[in-house]
């Protein structure tokens, strides 16, 4: 569904990605394993046409996203939660929930897709009214991911959903994404976390500066293989 | 010591209701620096754009409201092209370049209306000429009428950007420009316009100042330095921010007129513009939501 192609990308002027292709299909999550700093971010941005790919081919469902307007990606049906979460901290919970296109254009779909949002973070909907910098941070992270889902999209990028936040809220993070699985709903998962990766992963790849370089069905990988600790050992 | 008293309440009333046709002025730069980074150099030929575009109209209809409106309206056409072809692809480099593309636009524009209509300045009559008596000095209701308008459309806008869709799109594009980007919202388009309503209220509110100042080809240049001072006092890109500090700028100019002459007050505002780089600046009422 998603398939990233030998995609070179720059950061201003620095090169980041030298050649990275990888797939995700229908239904599937899958893991973007990688130390700091080896372009696993920049990855997800060059999906979303958030940096300037020079060469290589992304396509999702038939689209060719390095020709599209970077608006108009999302509203193919790929949603983005990124590192740093990137709420609209002035704005309510719920106005950054309202802020998704509707791709579909109706606003009773956007109720339907509220109601969805707020069923999987019951947490949101106690707070809508409330502006989203006063949220605390494992809330940030919830709704970030409820807003992508606003998107009702097909695909998620989740960009180390897991990064600061307290044990048991990586147990709830874990949850939403077999909630997203369910929904048939496919992800690519960005992480540092190893075990929670493996465990929710269908696939994982191994990212070293800026190219994959492994590349596993999760069950055959524990915490303690080689090639974990080579591209991601300290 | 009671003629200090009338004086002053009146030098307020003036004050303040100048300071409310600035707010028009002054937001307007405040929204379009704060959503797209934009320093708009031609905001005065705007002003005077707009001054010019409805005083034509005004003669030619005999209507106040009709040139108030075709003010708005030209100019915001004027605006969405501007934006469309000289500004939308600088945006995201260097300030430095959008600062040459407007400031380039805006000599072109004063060149052009002093082609247009000549360099003489054109004295225009008020639309409503009634006077109120307060104490000793005969206000004109004009003044009050205009302030009130401004304040009004002022009110608009923040109502447009509260309501709805598409002014929820302007406050998640001012805030995160990338993340607008990641949501579907066609942020080109929300720039685009977004310009225009700008300039549009730069229009409006030379068309309104216009009885007051005279409209020639420099009444931008003239009057645009204070808007400019006001975006800065109130921190660059907070709409109420710079609503109170064009009504502080300009009751601090109407006072000091008490006691200094009238080209000397222009001082007072560029002191509160050092006070505020030096002290606060990020600017002095940031702590407003906008």
């Amino acid at each position: 569904m998603l398939k990233l192609q030998d995609v070179q990308a720059f950061y201003g002027k620095s090169h980041v990605l030298h050649g990275v292709s990888l797939d995700v299909e229908d239904g599937q999550v899958v893991g973007l394993l990688g130390r700091n700093g080896v372009g696993k971010s920049t990855t997800l941005k060059a999906i979303m046409g958030l940096v300037a790919v020079q060469s290589g081919s992304i396509t999702f469902a038939g689209h060719d996203l390095h020709r599209q307007r970077p608006y108009r990606i999302p509203r193919l049906g790929i949603g983005y939660v990124p590192e740093d979460r990137r709420i609209f901290p002035q704005l309510t919970v719920l106005d950054n929930l309202r802020t998704g296109f509707d791709r579909r254009g109706a606003a009773a779909r956007t109720e339907q897709l509220l109601e969805q949002a707020y069923g999987s973070f019951p947490r949101l909907k106690e707070r809508q009214r409330q502006l989203a910098g006063t949220l605390s941070g494992g809330e940030q992270q919830m709704l970030a991911i409820a807003r992508a889902m606003m998107l009702d999209p097909q695909i998620i990028l989740l960009d180390e959903p897991t990064e600061g936040l307290m044990p048991r809220l990586v147990g709830q993070i874990r949850e939403i994404i077999d909630v997203l699985r369910q929904a048939s709903v496919s992800i690519l998962l960005v992480e540092q976390n190893v075990p929670m990766t493996l465990a929710v992963s269908d696939r994982v790849y191994l990212m070293e500066r800026g190219a994959i370089r492994h590349e596993a069905p999760a069950s055959e990988l524990s915490v303690d293989d080689d090639v974990i600790h080579k591209y991601l050992g300290v | 010591m009671n003629e200090l008293f009338q004086d002053l309440v009146v030098q307020m009333l003036i004050g303040i209701s100048t300071g409310l046709i600035l707010a028009l002025v002054a937001s307007g730069l405040t929204l379009i620096f704060g959503i797209m980074d934009v320093v708009n150099f031609a905001h005065g030929e705007l002003f005077m754009l707009g001054a010019y575009m409805g005083w034509v109209f005004f003669t030619m209809t005999g209507s106040f409201w009709l040139g108030l409106a075709a003010a708005a309206l030209c100019v915001f056409v004027f605006g969405l092209i501007m934006q469309r072809s000289a500004l939308r692809s600088l945006i995201g480099s260097d300030p430095l370049t959008t600062i040459l593309a407007t400031f380039g636009i805006s000599l072109v524009l004063q060149t052009a209306a002093i082609w247009i209509w000549g360099p003489t300045v054109r004295r225009v009559g008020a639309a409503f000429t009634g006077h109120v008596a307060v104490f000793h000095l005969q206000f004109p209701v004009y003044r009050f009428l205009v302030a009130m308008l401004s304040l009004a459309i002022i009110g608009g806008l923040w109502l447009f950007m509260h309501r709805g869709r598409f002014g929820l799109w302007i406050r998640a594009t001012t805030q995160d420009r990338q993340m607008a980007l990641a949501m579907g919202i066609p942020v080109p388009l929300v720039h685009t316009v977004v310009f225009g309503i700008g300039a549009a209220m730069a229009a409006t509110s030379g068309y309104l100042y216009a009885p007051i100042l005279g409209v020639d080809p420099t009444m931008g240049v003239n009057n645009i330095l204070r808007a400019f001072i006001i975006v800065v006092v109130g921190g660059m890109g907070n709409l109420w921010g710079s609503v109170l500090a064009a009504v502080f700028i300009g009751m601090l100019e109407a006072l000091a007129v008490i006691w200094v002459s009238p080209a000397l007050a222009v001082i007072f505002s560029f002191a509160a513009l050092i006070v505020t780089l030096l002290v606060r600046p990020t600017g002095l009422f940031v702590a407003v939501p906008r």
